[in-house]
Order: structure tokens, then C-alpha cells, then sequence
């Protein structure tokens, strides 16, 4: 990263460079995983064999497993995983809260409410789609667009206060998993057998198509994380401050929800509700590559993916042949870990 | 008299609230002001409306002969630099990377960094006595090497103003004393605008060139210290009865309180 690197002394140019030598490393390890994930199933494949395969060797048999069946789903949730938890890191710089998180504001209960609401409007008798899987993102994107427009409102004129915000974030989240709740149990759903999805979040049956809309809206998405990742900076300091170097902070924080908002809803649109890996990925990045933005940013959604990619392998040792949503085990580990936060700042700051 | 800053007819509110009305003020060129004033007396929104962090009621504030409101976010914090009154900065942020913020207002997508800023922050950091604790995290610094940072990454925003409020709060007196010597070398030496907010009146008086009292929002009286100390003024801005003497060591005035005065904290209990 000559661009981040320039104009560095020495010492912060040591900091950055043992920051994106981590962020190899745990690139690496993705990698690593991802293999594993594809290779393991009723018939384990070795890594070797894989890469054969994805380079166009391979049986019939072994191409439709691994091209159809399982590197599909690896991939959603590498790119679901990874969005939130970058989703996770820029609402946690902007807040100055390290309990932010995509979940914990509300902003993945109404992503998911979104879809819910597309699906049973826009399905039909054979519970089959009526139009294009594009815009499932899309009302992802509404519904995420609307929690956190909620929550801004009702923090009113506290909306800088991060415990506001929280507050009210994990209450329009409740609200949304509710809403989301009754209109699976009454509510015409295409792919009803998926129901868990958008309650847990899940990253069985997924096909390219679907990754392919993912990884697009991903891409653009990325281009303003790299333009927001420019101004985050200052918003490490109090507002008065930030304010003064000249950081437009009330459009500013406007902007990084609604591009956290978007994240969020492209990994909810097909992998559904995963909870507490926007929390969790980005503490772990700070601690791994510390405080450069650029690697805490590529550290995070390396390790989200990880995170997905890995709590899907765990319910498939463990379940198969049942389909257990993924998210079970992200939650099974992030609740705990949510309330040592709290419980940990409750002691510090009374 | 050369104007850095003129406030015309500003009113500012908080809701229902008046914070400060009507007020008019000059800030000259190269000079120290101080704004001191009781609690509440509205001198910490003026600076920060100077800084165009509060919007207007009424009236208007400008730089030079340009209004504020017409100025963008950078160019805004490319004049004015802001020191404020309780700030924070992660804990194990470097000293040097809270510094480089200073150069925040310079940097454009196009030129993100330049020789320029790597100069601008080594001088801020050299002028604060900070350059041997450019790797230090800040959780690791005493009250006044703190402050002395957070000064740093204001001069190295190079701006021709520099707003601080009260800046001398948290620190002993020795920081104190050092630290607004630090700010006074900064105005006389490289001609810096100086506003600061002060609550103790003997440091305000010891280095304002000028000083502006302030008693509920409004200005009550604005000139040199020797002007401005009056027995009489002060007890009717501050509501304490005092003494005025000369300071032997600067020659300045030096107030000494006798008793508060003011009616609202009530009659003193009889003993």
C-alpha cells in the first residue's frame, strides 16, 4: 500500500507494514478455510483437488459438487460475513463505540424484515419468485435503510450519543425480528424450508447467480468504503474536535450508516440475519493489525469471512445431514462475548 | 485596528434558550484576546461559534471580510484552528498520529499527503517540546504533556487563528503557567491570532492583550487588562468584591477576592 505508506515517519511506517503483513497472513488463512469448506461433505476432497477442479479439471461428478454445490456456498459466506464485519468496523470508528455493530443497532433486523416483505409480496402461488433476484438486495437495503433511520429519530436530539443510539438500535431490531417472525408463520414465503434464514441466517442453497449479485453491489460498495476510510480519522476524537479539523461530522455520520446500512443488506439479502461477526471481526482486526484504517478495514472482512466461512463448516461436522443455520453458532459465541463487553464497561465507566 | 474576526450583532440559542444575544466584537489581528466571564456567561459558545460550530440565531461572523457561512469545511479549518475544552483521543493513539490529524484540513483526494504537511507536523511537534514523545501512546502521558500534544496537533493545522477553550482547566499550576507561556510564544513569535477562554482572571489578565468580559450572554465590557480590572466591573461581572493591586513581577493587575457578593448565592449564614 505505497498510497497509505506515503508521507509516513518511520514509525508509523513500521506500525503499517506489520499491519498488512497480518492481513497476508490472515488472508492466507481464508484461503486456507475456504478449502476446507469446499473440500468437506459427504465425500471429503482434498485442497489440491479442488484447486484442479476450480482451474477446469475434474470429473463431471466432481464439477458439479464442488462448482455447483459447495464452492457457492463457501463464497456467499466469505462475502456476507466479510461485508458485516466491515459494516461492523466503520460504525464502530464513527460511533466511537465498540459495541456497535450491524446487529446491535437494529440494522440486520431490518435488513431481514425487508426481504421477508419482498418475498411475500412478490411470490407467487408455487411460491416461486415473481421478478428478478436483483432487487432482493435492494429491499435488503430498504428495510436496513428504515432501522436506522428509526433509530437516528428516536436518539433525536442525543443521536451523537452512542448509548442512545445503542439502545434504541437493539429495540427497532427486536421489533424488526418480530414483525419478521409473524409474517413467516402467515405470510405466503417463497422457499418456505429457508425459514430459518431470516431469523438465524443461513448459507445453504445458494447459487451463483446469487453470489454474483452479492459480489457486485460488494465491489461498488467498496469504492466508498475506500473513500470513507480517507475521512475516518479524525472521528477518532471527541465532535467538538473532529469538527474543528474540518470533518463535516453530522453529514459525515450519515454517510458511513448508510454505507454500513448497505454492507449489511447485501450480506442479509441471501445469507439472512447472521448476528454478533460485525461485533466480533472487527474487535479481533484491532487487535491483530491495530489502529491503520486500511488494514483494520481488509483485516475485518477477512476475518468476517472467516467467521461465516467457519461457523457453516462447524453446524456441517456437527449436524449433517441436517441443515442447522450458521448463524446459531455465531450467536452461541456472540452473545456471551456481548454481555462481557457490557459487563466489562459497566465496571469501567459505572 | 487590523480585524482577524468581526461578530456583528450574533445571537445564538439553544432551543428556547438564549445563549448569547446581541453580541459585538472585534477580534484583533495578532493579538491575544480573552473571553472571561462567570459560568454560564456564554464565552465558550462565542468561541465556538467563532469556529462556526453553533448556527446563528441572528447576525453574523466574519473572517477577514469574508463571512463564515460562505466557507467550506477545510477552508474553515484552514484559518481557524480549535483547541477544545474536554478533548479525547483514543488511548493508545500515538502521539505523532494525533498530530498528523492537524493536517486533516490540507489534505485533498488528489494530494493526500505532501513534504509540506511531514514539515508542518515535525515544527508543531518541535515548537510543543513534544518531538521525544512522537511514538508515545497517549494513555501513557501526565495531564500536561497531554495538553501540550493536543496544542501540537492544533498549530500544526498552520492556521493565522487559534481558539482555545479554557485550556488551562485540568492542569496544575505549573502547567498552567507553562502551557500558556507555550501559546503566548506562539502569538508573539509567529504572529498567531490568538482567542482564548479563561476562567481564572488573574492568568487572563497576566496574557490578554485585550480582554472581553462576558456576564449572561451578553458583552459587558471589552479592553486592555489594565482598562478592564476595575474593583468596581469586577464585582458587578463576577459578583465577588475584590481588590486590585499590581502584579510586581509583570506589572499587570492583579485581582484579590474578598467575599462573593453576588445575591443569588444567598446571604452568607451568620456565624
Amino acid at each position: 500500500m505505497s498510497i497509505a505508506a506515503r508521507g509516513l515517519s518511520p514509525a508509523l511506517a513500521r506500525i503499517n507494514r506489520r499491519a498488512w503483513m497480518a492481513v497476508a497472513i490472515i488472508a492466507l488463512i481464508t484461503v486456507a478455510l475456504a478449502l476446507c469448506g469446499i473440500g468437506f461433505g459427504s465425500t471429503w476432497i482434498d485442497p489440491g483437488r479442488i484447486v484442479e477442479i476450480l482451474i477446469g479439471e475434474g470429473t463431471r461428478g466432481e464439477r458439479v459438487v464442488v462448482l455447483q454445490l459447495r464452492a457457492p456456498r463457501v463464497a456467499i459466506a466469505a462475502l456476507a460475513g466479510g461485508a458485516m464485519a466491515v459494516a461492523g468496523y466503520l460504525l464502530q470508528k464513527v460511533t466511537r463505540n465498540e459495541l456497535a455493530s450491524p446487529g446491535v443497532l437494529g440494522v440486520i433486523g431490518g435488513a431481514g424484515l425487508g426481504v421477508v416483505i419482498f418475498l411475500a409480496l412478490l411470490s407467487d402461488e408455487s411460491n416461486s419468485l415473481v421478478t428478478s433476484i436483483v432487487w432482493q438486495p435492494v429491499a435488503a437495503m430498504i428495510g436496513a435503510s428504515v432501522a436506522i433511520a428509526a433509530v437516528f429519530l428516536l436518539s433525536g436530539q442525543q443521536a451523537s450519543s452512542a448509548v442512545r443510539l445503542l439502545l434504541f438500535g437493539i429495540a427497532v431490531g427486536a421489533v424488526a425480528k418480530a414483525a419478521t417472525l409473524i409474517l413467516m408463520i402467515v405470510g405466503p414465503i417463497y422457499r418456505t424450508t429457508q425459514a430459518s434464514r431470516w431469523l438465524a441466517g443461513a448459507v445453504n442453497e445458494i447459487n451463483w447467480g446469487e453470489v454474483q449479485v452479492v459480489a457486485i453491489g460488494l465491489a461498488i460498495a467498496m469504492v466508498g468504503v475506500v473513500a470513507v476510510a480517507r475521512r475516518l480519522p479524525p472521528t477518532d476524537l471527541d465532535e467538538v474536535s473532529a469538527r474543528g479539523l474540518g470533518l463535516n461530522l453530522p453529514v459525515f455520520r450519515i454517510l458511513v450508516f448508510a454505507l454500513a446500512s448497505a454492507l449489511t443488506a447485501l450480506a442479509v439479502a441471501f445469507a439472512g440475519g447472521v448476528g454478533f461477526i460485525g461485533l466480533m471481526a472487527p474487535h479481533l482486526a484491532r487487535l491483530i493489525v491495530g489502529r491503520p484504517v486500511l488494514a483494520g478495514i481488509a483485516a475485518s472482512f477477512l476475518l468476517g469471512a472467516i467467521m461465516l466461512i467457519g461457523a457453516d463448516l462447524i453446524v456441517r461436522v456437527l449436524f449433517a445431514p441436517t441443515e442447522v443455520p450458521a448463524g446459531t453458532v455465531t450467536a452461541v459465541i456472540g452473545t456471551p462475548y456481548f454481555l462481557y463487553l457490557v459487563l466489562r464497561r459497566g465496571s469501567t465507566n459505572g | 485596528m487590523d480585524k482577524a474576526i468581526s461578530v456583528k450583532a450574533l445571537t445564538i440559542a439553544y432551543g428556547a434558550a438564549t445563549a448569547i444575544s446581541a453580541v459585538d466584537l472585534d477580534i484583533a489581528k495578532g493579538k491575544v484576546t480573552v473571553l472571561a466571564g462567570p459560568n454560564g456567561c456564554g464565552k465558550s459558545t462565542l468561541l465556538r461559534a467563532i469556529r462556526r460550530l453553533h448556527q446563528p440565531k441572528s447576525g453574523e461572523i466574519r473572517l477577514g471580510d469574508m463571512p463564515i457561512s460562505g466557507l467550506k469545511e477545510k477552508e474553515l479549518a484552514r484559518h481557524i484552528g480549535l483547541l477544545a475544552q474536554s478533548p479525547s483521543a483514543p488511548d493508545d493513539m500515538s502521539v505523532e498520529e494525533l498530530v498528523r490529524l492537524g493536517r486533516y484540513p490540507h489534505q485533498t483526494m488528489l494530494q493526500p499527503w505532501s513534504a509540506a504537511d511531514a514539515d508542518a507536523i515535525q515544527a508543531a511537534m518541535f515548537g510543543t517540546g513534544v518531538s521525544h514523545l512522537a511514538e508515545r501512546r497517549l494513555g501513557s502521558l501526565s495531564g500536561g504533556q497531554l495538553q501540550r500534544v493536543w496544542i501540537a496537533m492544533v498549530l500544526a493545522q498552520e492556521t493565522d487563528i487559534i481558539c482555545l477553550d479554557e485550556p488551562v482547566n485540568h492542569l496544575d499550576m505549573a502547567h498552567q503557567i507553562d502551557c500558556l507561556d507555550l501559546v503566548g510564544r506562539l502569538n508573539r513569535e509567529h504572529g498567531r491570532t490568538v482567542v482564548l477562554v479563561l476562567h481564572d482572571l488573574n492568568l487572563a489578565a497576566r496574557y490578554a492583550d485585550r480582554l472581553v468580559f462576558m456576564k449572561d450572554g451578553s458583552m459587558v465590557a471589552d479592553g486592555a487588562p489594565v482598562e478592564l480590572m476595575r474593583e468596581a466591573l469586577i464585582e458587578d461581572v463576577f459578583g465577588i468584591s475584590c481588590r486590585v493591586i499590581e502584579d510586581p513581577v509583570h506589572n499587570r493587575p492583579l485581582c484579590i477576592p474578598i467575599r462573593n457578593s453576588s445575591p443569588r448565592f444567598g446571604a452568607a449564614p451568620a456565624a
